[in-house]
């Protein structure tokens, strides 16, 4: 030993399972800013090649930056990586001040054999300092790998516009970033368990009270609950920091998952991804029902085809709509059974629709519901003299360009009663969808048509790989982040609970039991979910509204903010399963000890 | 003639095993009858601790028996066991192990708490009376004295009205002066409630004063007879 300091790394190796979470926190911060900016830095290249290549000439950063991409999808990133940086401070600092906290008479009896205060807050800076030497390259390599495996997906599977993305890249900026972001995380949050650490007294080693439990001020309120009940919530709300850094660990995962799935919800409105999307559609030249029947008899049969169904159109169809003021005329489309089964799969529907009864002939037809156009559900209308039911209504107007319907009242028949009320047989539009459909295939449906018919090839404009890429990696971003909650709040109920092993150790001596034992941690533990879950709920739900309105209501008129009670489902079992998680191993863990383990140390 | 409270019967405790084990107890058995009060002596690590453990059942021995009142300790189930000693047994320890966020009178009725039993209002007034803790009642661990908080500990260990009074070294983080004043407290409250004590000590003096003395040294119990005329 050179120094005093050499016993850090001689503690780390002893501490090893101690410092686990610490590590795991710190490269998980770091992993995470080295691959959002190293993608970020790899999208910005292939945006400044491709405009180069279109305009032939240098393509500044600022120009990618008043970019439509770079206005819309930079402040967002910023305030995600806003995000996920507290994440990780919360988490870094809060591992270090538990390690820290675990080990007072440690840090005493350093003090009483002539440490310093300052000999001791470097000692605590430097031994976290330490954990980076090991995290950070981890974090760095990390997330340099996983932005090559995003890179290559976006190439390979998503293809479309990011074939020119770079493969290999290394982003000098990410790893630099990565590695600032560990350092200054780690020495911010090392900050405060420094000073704690220089405040031990030496008589913390030798005294019978040293209590690593912060020293209570109030007598724990007893009668409400059994004692162990109150004891594990008073462990709970007593410890104020611990109470703090839990808590928002939580809060701050149900945050991240109620502001991400908001941005599912966008990427859904912006890319709608609907069961009948078409690969080639066919369509008269004047928009009339010019399509024979027979063709797509014909087309069902033909090689590379998997589905065929079509639409008519009536516009401007006299009607009686049974209210005064209301347009006297009503567009009418008719819709084949795939297309109407397609809207429900979409949930295009709204809540009580009857899609069932509108197939066939007898009279139910959808409408579109909207506040231009007054129809509801069970409405009837007269059109052509005979009597319809709105037996479902649509949540948008699926033929107009902002899904409002301006006041046009439009109805959706199946074919059948399309066909009783006008006549008419043939389509104005017919869709195929392809199964590994070839361009020979293609040409020969091409050959088909008549004069005056238009074949539109859409086979690559599908935005299905691109959706798919997205919400890949918005549930793998949320997966890690979800782990890594799991992880933390199952190591500081780990840590709250070795902390007090002494302390449990006289109440089973005493006569608690292992049952009272174990709902005394669970009391704990549950007590900093449900704090999490309130604060992360209310919280997640209002920066999740506010994007919804930012995001997808200033752009789809049609969006409606609903609140989201499956997600708040999926958080509430998600928070029930960690929290069980939490318990289980330090509760047995003290079940198991010793009860004369403990009692008797000083 | 009284049945003896506790019955110790050719305990063994042995850790490790091959050339490594060490045997801390060699086949004791000793008995004690209702009332008394008993001090063990003996160097450190000579086994006086592991012997109170295996009386608390807070320890399995290796081999041999354990009966309180007649009941075999270690032939009950862990269940059984916690509720057979939280309502038979008192303990006081060196390190006090009082719990901090619990105050004097919380600390004392806890294992009753535990046992979903309220205190009696009466005795628990006296207790607090007999170890002049009456006006702490409200206060917290951190805020007593050592002799203060290890008369809490006496408190908590009696509340129950257990038969059995475990104390090990309970004079063993106090001056002389507070050592006096918990052990008078400690015989005084043992002979008003009918209990057994039995308590580990180091001081020679202390040991005068106990019905009878057990020595043990390297794992070898020996009775030194009463002490007092």
């Amino acid at each position: 030993m050179k120094s005093y300091l050499s016993l850090i790394p001689i503690s780390a190796r002893v501490r090893r399972r101690q410092n686990r979470m610490t590590l795991l926190c710190i490269v998980f911060a770091v992993f995470l800013v080295t691959a959002i900016f190293s993608m970020a830095d790899m999208a910005v290249r292939m945006e400044q090649s491709r405009l180069a290549e279109k305009h032939g000439q240098e393509f500044t950063l600022q120009t990618i930056l008043d970019s439509p991409m770079g206005q819309t999808l930079f402040p967002i990133a910023g305030v995600l990586f806003v995000l996920i940086l507290i994440a990780g401070v919360l988490m870094i600092s809060g591992s270090i001040n538990s390690t820290v906290a675990q080990r007072t008479r440690f840090f005493g009896m350093m003090r009483c054999i002539g440490m310093s205060r300052q000999q001791l807050a470097r000692f605590v800076r430097l031994e976290a300092l330490n954990w980076c030497k090991t995290a950070i390259p981890i974090g760095v390599i990390l997330g340099t790998a996983s932005s090559w495996i995003l890179c290559a997906i976006l190439r390979f599977v998503v293809r479309e516009e990011f074939t020119a993305i770079p493969l290999f890249g290394v982003s000098p900026i990410g790893i630099a970033s990565g590695i600032i972001m560990g350092a200054v995380t780690v020495l911010g949050a090392a900050r405060a368990p420094a000073e704690q650490a220089a405040k031990v007294s030496p008589v913390a080693a030798v005294s019978g009270n040293t209590g690593s439990t912060s020293q209570a001020r109030r007598p724990v309120r007893t009668g409400a609950f059994p004692i162990e009940i109150s004891l594990g919530v008073h462990h709970a709300v007593s410890a104020k920091k611990d109470l703090v850094l839990m808590t928002s660990s939580f809060a701050l995962s149900i945050i991240l998952f109620l502001t991400f799935s908001v941005l599912l919800d966008w990427v859904g409105y912006l890319l709608p991804q609907s069961a009948s999307d078409a690969d080639l559609t066919i369509s008269g030249e004047s928009g009339a029902n010019c399509i024979p029947y027979e063709l797509a008899e014909t087309l069902r049969g033909m090689d590379g085809v998997e589905n065929v169904f079509g639409r008519r159109s009536a516009f401007d169809v006299p009607a009686e709509l049974g209210q005064e003021g209301l347009p006297q005329v009503v567009d009418l489309i008719s819709f084949d059974d795939l297309d109407l089964g397609a809207l429900k799969k979409d949930g295009a529907l709204r809540r009580g629709s009857d899609l069932s009864s509108v197939y066939g002939d007898n009279g139910h037809v959808l409408a579109v519901c909207d506040p231009d156009a007054p129809l509801r559900m069970g409405d009837t209308i007269q059109v052509s003299g005979q009597t319809l039911t709105i037996a479902g209504m649509l949540t948008y107007d699926l033929f107009s360009g902002d899904g409002l319907s301006h006041g046009r009242v439009s109805i959706l028949a199946s074919g059948e009663t399309f066909l009783r009320l006008t006549g008419i047989t043939d389509y104005s539009l017919v869709m195929v969808q392809a199964a590994n459909m070839t361009d020979k295939d293609a040409a020969a449906i091409s050959a088909l048509l008549d004069e005056g018919l238009v074949l539109q090839d859409r086979r690559d404009q599908r935005t299905f790989g691109t959706y798919i890429a997205f919400v890949m990696c918005v549930y793998s971003f949320l997966a890690i982040i979800a782990m890594v909650t799991v992880l933390n709040i199952m190591n500081s109920i780990s840590m709250s609970v070795s902390a007090r092993s002494k302390q449990y150790g006289a109440m089973r001596a005493v006569g608690m039991d292992s049952r009272q034992m174990t709902q005394m941690i669970a009391a704990e533990a549950v007590t900093y979910a449900l704090a999490g879950c309130v604060i992360g709920c209310i919280v997640g739900l209002a920066v999740g509204r506010v994007l919804f309105i930012t995001l997808i209501q200033a752009h789809f008129a049609y969006a409606v903010w609903t609140l989201p009670v499956l997600r708040l489902l999926i958080v509430v079992v998600f928070v029930a399963a960690a929290t069980l998680a939490a318990i289980y191993a330090p509760s047995k863990r003290m079940r198991d000890m010793a009860v004369t383990e403990t009692i008797n140390e000083l | 003639m009284d049945m003896d409270l506790l019955r110790v019967e050719h305990i063994c405790k042995t850790y490790g095993d091959g050339e490594a084990a060490v045997h801390a107890l060699k086949d004791v058995s000793f008995s004690v009858p209702k009332g008394e009060f008993v001090a063990i002596v003996g160097e450190s690590g000579s086994g006086k601790s592991t012997l109170l453990n295996m009386i608390g059942a807070l320890d399995t021995p290796t081999s041999g028996r354990v009966y309180i009142n007649e009941k075999d300790t270690f032939a009950m189930k862990e269940k059984a066991l916690t509720v057979f000693r939280r309502r038979n047994i008192g303990f006081i320890f060196q390190a006090f192990n009082l719990i901090p966020e619990l105050s004097v009178e919380q600390n004392m009725i806890f294992p009753l708490l535990l046992d979903r039993q309220r205190p009696n209002k009466r005795y628990l007034e006296d207790l607090l009376a007999v170890l002049d803790l009456a006006k702490r009642r409200d206060h917290l661990p951190s805020q007593l004295s050592g002799g203060q908080q290890q008369r809490v500990a006496i408190g908590r260990a009696l509340i129950t009205r257990p038969s059995l009074v475990l104390a090990d070294e309970p004079t063993g983080n106090l001056d002389s002066q507070n050592s006096n004043e918990v052990l008078a407290l400690l015989k005084k409250t043992a002979r008003q409630y009918e209990q057994t004590v039995i308590m580990i000590t180091h001081n020679p003096a202390i040991a005068h004063t106990a019905d009878r003395v057990f020595q043990v040294s390297d794992g070898v119990l020996t009775d030194l007879g009463g002490c007092r005329a």
